[in-house]
């Protein structure tokens, strides 16, 4: 018996959670959960954990593109099935992993793995780019300010050689976030690629009524933008709002509470870029991403300028960092100053902090590096 | 539904990195509908602009979250994608599946669903994207009855939980990121179910300071593992190590010509406390002046383990830069026990105080985070019935202007009169 | 003394009816009864929901609560 819309409270269930994680794990994992001893990185995208009861399991990473077809996720099953007595799990970065218990086993997967075109990456592990975080972009956010999986694609299609290696100084992180409201931890990425509008929303008066309480829009503005007023639609008065196009930081808060104020725009959208953040406590504290390109076009299908910026950041930590260290890690060491002009990329205003808190990132001492940027 | 030029979206087929779109097009193939998703996505390329529009009043009864109501605002071209709900489905802890379930949940999406998903969501949930609101109701049935699984959350709810995958393969893990996970899942099914707060929650679960469900920087409980005794060194490893025998930092620079490997720089030099030192062979560690950053123990894993009292700190109020900038979750209780053996007893008073709290005095869509800046650490740490420690902060303040109270100064009540026989205007 | 909980509800659903604003926060029904703790209104707000006598709407990040009926949507065309 299944869905009756005529009874549809009737036999309900609600509130079950997800299922038990222990279901799912396979045999080996779950015979050694909280015995593991340590682990190895074997070549790329292959991972050895050792027991101490003698066991080990073999991991497989590969990549994927996080928008994928049930179609896809089958052929996983597939060679889950094949491979790995019907388990597999993915990672918090968009990676699926193949797990073995025996190294005789390893060789087949990647080779079953290799025979599937491009669809499998082996990758992601250590000193590598790992698998970006993305967001929606185009294919399903309403309030993007670039795509997502666009960008992913063309930035990874030109890092490639990065993922399946493991010859950077640390790993790179790289996250795409397609609005200002970042979802994932975007953040503290080592770079991260972000979807900024530039223009103030358009005030549809004629639909304003009809979808909007307006109380929620002007209270959705952190800055005190967005003002009660009045405006002729058809002959007659209604009640709408203005913004103060001076103060608005293009936030999009707004529109999300109230879909008749539009800021989108084909010209004004694009991509800014922040470098040097990391979540991990190792060594230095986590830190966030500092602007340093405020703003990119956007150009699909590919992005030439975003993916041409990143792989010319990439290219000079990679070259003058030291062993371990992060990319925010080298651009303090070096100092941000000498970062700026290492990597070429000019200094603007756009990187000095106006917002609240953003004293903190004023320097406060006599103690600098004579770069080019002082004439 | 007919197929669609994308002449743009076809430029993405190419390249080593797996295409979306070439998968779009084989999904297609079963579903026309996905015609439509890969028409109107070449339009946003066109155009430079997304077509979705937001749905506010879609959900399956009951419920305040789970499903994000969304439709094209170019219907007419692509009907396939008129209304495009996003459906979350509760992961199960550290995202392991089975085949079986795996096949029986893509089943149901191709039976009520476009076919596309995001394995996964940045929150952690399962994500089945794009579907009819006529859909919702038989979909959340089926998946009830059939599958005995749940949706995940959104909106002012307590968002879908998500753990590294801790002690089930990582030897670093200080607590079973898991089964906690798991518990305050199902302790909380209502918070995720149904709006609850001023704004949305999010716990996540680290086993160790290297976070890898980076909980530090976007959940308002972020609960990492960590331990109070000291980090056990197996001699024997650290000499293989030295001897160049065991790749450092588990191989991860394999590929690089970092030369030979050298404890004094690549593990002693780097830690940030300096309390590592050499005497002869054997590697040393002050402990007490130990921080626990793990850059020792991932660069030596099989010479040096997490102590053996282990536990975790709790860090409060991260959040992504809306719409104050970004913050990272404060250090709030250094160390806890975390342990299913009282049902993680500590861990809910903990929850529930501060929830208690911010739906007391947060503001509509003020994080957490945001309300403890707007209030103060001092008041959050005494609301929260604990003793204010110098882990608490960086440094101390170096602002003077401290807000004390009347009861801290022998009351305020004073004469005025008194006063000025002693003290003429 | 806190109202009893058929009581609260009613007073929920009255504000939400009358209320000049059709949509909601949580909070504001907090001064439905200043005795009864936000946990408890919350409950019943849902509660109310759950007998199909309120609405949730939702931008995704945030939810609000509307009598039936009085929720705005893009779509107008009211969900379930």
């Amino acid at each position: 018996m299944g869905y009756d819309p005529k009874n549809p409270m009737v036999g309900r269930i609600t509130d079950l959670g997800p299922p038990k994680y222990d279901k799912f794990l396979p045999p080996v994992i779950l015979n050694n959960k909280g015995k593991w001893l340590y682990h190895e990185i074997l070549e790329p995208g292959v991972l050895v954990h050792v027991s101490e009861t003698g066991d080990e399991v073999y991991t497989i990473r590969v990549g994927s593109a996080r928008l994928i077809s049930i179609e896809h996720i089958r052929e996983m099953c597939d060679i889950a099935d094949k491979h790995c007595d019907g388990y597999l799990r993915f990672t918090t970065r968009n990676n699926a992993e193949f797990m073995v218990d025996a190294k005789d086993k390893v060789a087949p997967l990647l080779e079953d793995l290799k025979s599937r075109g491009n669809k499998f990456p082996v990758g992601g592990t250590g000193a590598c780019v790992t698998n970006p975080v993305h967001t929606q972009g185009w294919v399903h956010c309403h309030t993007p300010a670039t795509d997502a999986s666009g960008p992913v694609k063309a930035v990874m299609d030109d890092l490639f050689e990065y993922f399946g290696s493991m010859t950077l100084p640390a790993q790179v992180r790289i996250a795409l976030a397609c609005c200002l409201n970042m979802c994932g931890a975007v953040h503290a990425s080592d770079i991260a690629i972000l979807g900024v509008h530039r223009m103030p929303p358009m005030i549809d008066h004629e639909r304003i009524s009809g979808v909007c309480e307006l109380p929620l829009a002007i209270a959705a503005c952190p800055l005190g933008a967005v003002k009660p007023a009045k405006a002729e639609v058809n002959g007659e008065e209604i009640k709408t709002v203005k913004v103060n196009a001076e103060r608005c930081m293009f936030c999009g808060n707004c529109y999300t509470m109230c879909p008749a104020m539009p800021l989108a725009d084909p010209d004004g959208d694009g991509i800014a870029i922040l470098v040097g953040g990391k979540v991990s406590n190792s060594r230095s504290a986590p830190k966030f991403s500092k602007m340093v390109i405020p703003f990119l076009p956007n150009t699909p299908p590919r992005w030439p300028e975003t993916t041409e910026v990143i792989r010319k950041i990439l290219v000079v930590y990679a070259k003058n960092a030291n062993k371990y260290e992060r990319l925010g890690e080298w651009a303090e060491r070096i100092g941000w100053e000498k970062w700026f002009e290492m990597c070429e990329i000019p200094f603007t205003d756009k990187s000095i902090d106006d917002y609240r808190l953003a004293y903190d990132t004023w320097r406060t001492t006599t103690q600098f590096k004579y770069t080019s940027h002082i004439k | 539904m007919s197929k669609h030029d994308t002449p743009l979206l076809d430029e993405l087929e190419s390249g080593p990195w797996p295409s979306f779109v070439t998968d779009m097009k084989r999904q297609a193939e079963k579903k026309p509908e996905v015609w439509d998703i890969l028409g109107q996505l070449e339009l946003s390329f066109k155009d430079k602009i997304t077509h979705w529009k937001h749905g506010g009043i879609v959900g399956v009864f009951g419920y305040g979250g789970g499903i994000v109501g969304r439709y094209s605002d170019v219907p007419d071209k692509f009907p396939g994608v008129e209304h495009f709900h996003t459906v979350r489905i509760n992961q199960p802890a550290s995202k392991y599946y089975s085949t079986e379930n795996l096949r029986a949940l893509m089943d149901l999406w191709e039976k009520y669903g476009s076919g596309m998903t995001n394995m996964h969501g940045s929150t952690g949930d399962m994500v089945l994207l794009g579907t009819r609101t006529e859909n919702l109701e038989p979909l959340f049935w089926d998946l009830t009855h059939d599958l005995k699984q749940d949706l995940g959350g959104s909106g002012s709810n307590l968002r879908t939980p998500s753990c590294c995958l801790g002690k089930s393969r990582c030897e670093w893990a200080c607590y079973d990121t898991q089964e906690t996970c798991y518990h305050l899942t199902m302790h909380y099914q209502d918070e995720i179910h149904r709006p609850a707060f001023p704004y949305k929650f999010k716990f996540k679960f680290s086993g160790c300071p290297n976070d890898c469900v980076a909980s530090i920087a976007r959940s308002d409980i972020a609960v990492i593992g960590t331990w109070k005794d000291d980090i056990r060194i197996d001699q024997a490893a650290v000499k293989e190590y030295v001897a160049g025998n065991y790749p450092s930092n588990a191989g991860a620079h394999a590929g690089g010509d970092w030369g030979a490997f050298d404890i004094e720089k690549e593990v002693i030099g780097l830690c940030p406390t300096g309390c590592m030192s050499m005497n002869g062979d054997e590697l040393v560690i002050d402990n007490a002046e130990c921080t626990r950053c793990m850059h020792c123990l991932n660069v030596m894993p099989r010479a040096l383990r997490p102590g053996k009292e282990q536990g975790a700190s709790i860090c409060v109020g991260a959040k992504a830069p809306i719409l104050d900038g970004a913050q990272f979750a404060t250090l709030i209780v250094p160390f806890m026990k975390v342990s299913a053996d009282n049902e993680f007893e500590e861990l809910i008073d903990f929850i529930e105080k501060v929830w208690d709290w911010w739906m007391e005095v947060g503001k509509n869509r003020e994080r957490v985070g945001e309300t403890m800046q707007r209030i103060g650490l001092p008041t959050f740490i005494n609301v929260m019935e604990l003793d204010p420690l110098p882990q608490h902060v960086k440094e101390p303040r170096s602002n003077p202007y401290v807000f004390w109270k009347e009861e801290e100064v022998g009351g305020w009540d004073r004469d005025i009169k008194e006063f000025r026989k002693r003290n003429a205007m | 003394m806190a109202l009893s909980k058929e009581e609260l509800k009613e007073k929920i659903l009255e504000k939400a009816m009358k209320a000049a604003k059709p949509q909601l926060y949580v909070k504001d029904f907090y001064k439905c009864d200043p005795e009864t703790k936000p946990r408890a209104i919350k409950n019943a707000a849902n509660e109310l929901v759950k007998e199909g006598k309120m609405t949730f709407w939702s931008s995704g990040s945030t939810t609000m609560y509307a009598a039936k009926g009085r929720a705005k949507d893009e779509e107008g065309e009211g969900g379930i």
